[in-house]
């Protein structure tokens, strides 16, 4: 029953954060100085009837108050609205940039998750070694390294040898589908690589740290009493109990998935989300920006969510 | 265990790339060879246009659709297009187009002067809905008709003088196609997608369209003009110019339609070939000159005005911030539009000394720290600089430094151009709180754009000095009125003398185009806005293999 209350109640807690997150995200854009009909309008031979015209059609000439019944009647029937700047649903822009960004961000988070959870528990498990040393300093590297500055790098040392912009070499002609394939991946290196860098370094750290944390406990010294083999004590004892803190770092990971990752995406000239937010910003597209960020609200509230029941499965402390 | 974690990683891994597949696959209808890939920082908004903002987007429907006139290899001059002549009578008010014979849209059905006719009654009918993103173009006409396949006649309320440049810019549109999506008072002209394949009858057809991504061209075998020598083209965006440069060198496109000065010598150096050509556009430092305005109202003393222009170091600006690769710039009217620009107009000269003498003449007396005290108040100005365009902050370092020797402060207002609009044009476009603010802007051949941004209209759209003089709008009218050209020329002329002593702007450096290509290509025709450009569809009619 415990359990059940605390399910209810941290699902009613997500849905009034989203619902909050709504709220703020139609303000937000609203105070913030410039306009859509200002940057719109600005178009050679602009006439007065195009910005009148353009404020009855993205219904700017209402009051705030009205914009937010309308904003909000929409959402109730699933519709985020249309976007200011090419006319066309928000769903479908977000569905077109977030189908890029998923796949890139994605393998270079999983990279992050995989190689830093590994370099983290090898620096905690050799603490005080050389390689305990070069592992930290490493992660460290790549942690504090500017993300954008990483991918210039990349750019510079892997021009000729691996695609440096774009997704896809779209004048390849008729290419099979292998040959396709091999250029979608070759093109998603770069990218997916400078997000995993810098990830990876947060991640070995975090683990690192929390492997220190339960490698120190009485339990790990009596299983070394017991003469369990390292990689055992670190499996089922060490690692298990410092899940806590990688299970939320993973989940708000996951959860920024969705928002891309601009600097990233401007680099390598990849057309995703963080691209696609940036020019909403950019040209004070408020239907866009709020279907952008209710997505990014809605993913890292799911995940927080999924970490929170998850606590609940690896912490039994929480349901006594 | 651990075997089904791996080939659980494994198979995200596959899934990942098939996702990634999916979403870009889609086939390239490219030919084998002739395919000549441009590289572009810029992009391509909407395929509608009556939605279309970015010049991207205006150019390539340079490219698919049919244009009454065109700019010939001068830049300057109108040559036929899909109007093979033209005429006007009844003292300017009635123009006549013969239209090419026999052409076709690209789906087989005829392009007559009809749909011409059609496409300009629908812009005047929704002017203040739909149609309202071209309703410039089409001011002061009537009505247009079409008595026979290949004649167009336009009727102007009165005889204008710049239908040849408005035409110019004017797209034809398959009447078949659009007449379906004029629904709900015209509204729904602009919620229509457009997506390619188009139907179109220019020398290319778009035939696959990715945003931010791709846009790809290939040649229309029902051109009713001279064929394209190229199977293809691509306009491939880059959001990174290093990136964009690195695919250059990596052989992964043909051409970059603009180039950073700093990368000039580097791809010069690679074997490319480099065009450097004056272009149109042009970076400013502005005043805010509404006569109303409340506060620091000593800058609207043109003495002052002239002291400043005095205190600009061009030729400095030129070579740090450009690196040579620009002009000294002196009016609103920029040199590469020929005939149009007012030869007389030169840039001041830079001298510190006249301008001290021009400000100590005024009264305004050096205080504490060596700034000088106008009105009761230290001359301590903001300057409004919007950070999407890459020169300024750096120009805007130059004059702060000279301006301290003439002993005036500028502190740099950053804010990005939607931001800066508002607050120059605020509150409520009356332009009464801002005192000077940088930015540029991209001239047309013809002038009578140019000339409109300081007209009393243009408050709240596109005024960035809140200058409105009357006897100013009225030449501005009467230049749009005049259909004799070289009257008209006199006319432009005059404006540009009386905004140069005026001086609600003081320009200050005209960059060039520059654009690099393969040295396997040759072909193109130089314009002030680079090989894919808004002007004229000749280069990359025109481009080929070498």
């Amino acid at each position: 029953m415990r359990g059940a209350d605390y399910v209810i109640k941290r699902t009613a807690f997500a849905v009034i954060t989203v619902f909050v997150a709504v709220t703020i995200n139609f303000a937000l854009f609203r105070l913030a100085p410039g306009s859509a009909i200002s940057n719109l309008s600005r178009v050679p031979h602009a006439t007065q009837e195009l910005r009148e015209a353009l404020k009855r059609e993205f219904g700017l000439d209402k009051s705030k108050g009205a914009q937010y019944a309308i904003y909000l009647k929409q959402l109730a029937h699933g519709n985020l609205g249309v976007s200011f700047e090419n006319q066309q649903p928000v769903s479908h822009n977000l569905w077109e940039a977030l189908k890029n960004t998923l796949p890139m961000v994605l393998l270079g988070t999983v990279f992050a998750i995989v190689f830093g959870t590994l370099t983290g528990v090898i620096a905690a498990w050799r603490r005080g070694t050389a390689l305990e040393g070069a592992t930290v300093t490493t992660a460290l590297g790549f942690y504090s390294m500017p993300t954008h500055w990483l991918g210039l790098m990349l750019v510079i040392l892997f021009t000729g040898v691996l695609p440096t912009g774009g997704m896809a070499n779209d004048f390849l002609i008729n290419p099979s589908f292998w040959t396709h394939l091999k250029d979608v991946l070759s093109h998603m290196v770069l990218p997916s690589l400078t997000l995993g860098l810098v990830l990876y370094g947060e991640y070995t750290l975090i683990v690192r740290s929390a492997m220190l944390e339960t490698l120190g406990e009485d339990y790990i010294l009596t299983a070394r009493a017991k003469g369990l083999k390292p990689w055992a004590i670190v499996r089922k004892h060490a690692l298990r109990n410092a899940m806590l803190p990688i299970a939320t770092l993973v989940a708000l990971s996951l959860g920024y998935i969705v928002a891309g990752a601009i600097l990233i995406e401007t680099v390598f000239s990849w057309p995703g989300i963080g691209r696609a937010v940036y020019d909403a910003v950019l040209q004070r597209d408020y239907p866009m920006l709020q279907g952008a960020f209710l997505l990014l609200t809605i993913s890292v509230v799911f995940f927080n969510l999924v970490a929170d029941l998850l606590y609940f499965k690896l912490d039994p402390r929480i349901t006594t | 265990m651990k075997k089904r974690w791996l080939s659980a990683l494994i198979l995200g891994m596959a899934a990942l790339a098939v996702v990634a597949f999916a979403s870009t696959a889609g086939g390239s209808s490219s030919k084998s060879g002739g395919t000549f890939r441009v590289g572009s920082s810029s992009g391509i908004d909407s395929l509608n246009p009556y939605v279309a903002f970015n010049q991207d987007a205006y150019s390539t429907f340079q490219y698919i659709y049919p244009i009454l006139v065109q700019y010939d290899r001068t830049n300057v001059r109108f040559a036929p297009f899909f109007a093979k002549s033209w005429k006007a009578s009844n003292g300017g008010k009635t123009w006549t187009f013969k239209t090419v014979a026999n052409a076709k849209w690209s789906d087989g059905k005829p392009l007559t002067a009809a749909d011409a006719a059609w496409t300009i009654n629908t812009d005047i009918k929704y002017q203040t809905g739909g149609a309202a993103n071209v309703a410039g173009l089409i001011a002061h006409i009537i009505r247009a008709e079409a008595p026979n396949p290949t004649t167009l006649i336009v009727h102007y309320k009165q005889a204008a003088g710049n239908v040849l440049g408005q035409f110019q810019q004017f797209f034809i549109l398959p009447k078949h196609i659009w007449s379906k999506h004029t629904g709900h008072k015209g509204a729904d002209l602009k919620t229509f997608p457009n997506s390619a394949p188009i139907v179109g009858s220019g020398p290319f057809k778009l035939v696959k369209y990715q945003k931010n991504e791709i846009a790809l061209f290939q040649r229309n075998d029902s051109y009713w003009g001279t064929k394209p020598q190229v199977d293809t083209f691509g306009l491939r965006m880059f959001s990174n110019d290093d990136a964009m440069i690195s695919a250059l060198k990596a052989h992964e496109i043909d051409a970059i339609e603009t180039v950073p000065a700093t990368a000039i010598k580097t791809l010069k150096n690679a074997g490319f070939t480099i065009s450097n050509v004056p272009g149109l556009d042009q970076t400013d430092f502005i005043f805010n000159s509404n006569p109303k305005k409340k506060k620091h109202r000593e800058l609207l003393n043109l003495k002052l005005k002239e002291a400043f222009a005095h205190s600009i170091d061009r030729a400095q600006i030129i070579q740090v911030v450009f690196l040579g690769t620009a002009q000294p710039a002196s009016s609103i009217v920029p040199a590469p539009t020929g005939s149009w620009h007012n030869p007389s107009l030169k840039p001041e000269t830079f001298d510190l000394g006249l301008a001290n003498k021009l400000l100590d003449k005024l009264g305004y007396k050096r205080g504490s720290g060596g700034i000088r005290v106008a009105n009761g108040h230290k001359m301590v100005y903001d300057v409004i600089a919007p950070t999407d365009v890459h020169s300024i902050p750096r120009t805007f370092q130059i004059i702060q430094a000279d301006f301290k020797k003439i002993g005036v402060q500028l502190r740099q207002k950053a804010l990005d151009s939607s931001a800066a609009f508002d607050l120059m044009s605020g509150p409520n476009g009356k332009y009464l709180n801002f005192d000077l603010a940088m930015w540029d802007w991209t001239s047309l051949i013809d002038p009578d754009f140019m000339l409109s941004v300081v007209t009393c209209a243009q408050y709240g759209g596109w005024s960035d000095t809140g200058y409105c003089n009357k006897r100013y709008d009225r030449m501005y009218a009467q230049q749009q009125l005049t259909p004799d050209q070289n009257k008209r020329r006199a006319i432009v002329w005059k404006m540009q003398k009386y905004l140069y002593d005026q001086r609600p702007y003081i320009w200050l450096a005209n960059d060039n185009a520059v654009s690099a290509v393969s040295s396997k290509w040759d072909g193109f025709t130089n314009t002030p806005q680079g090989p894919f450009n808004e002007l004229s569809i000749l280069s990359l009619t025109s481009v080929h293999q070498k």
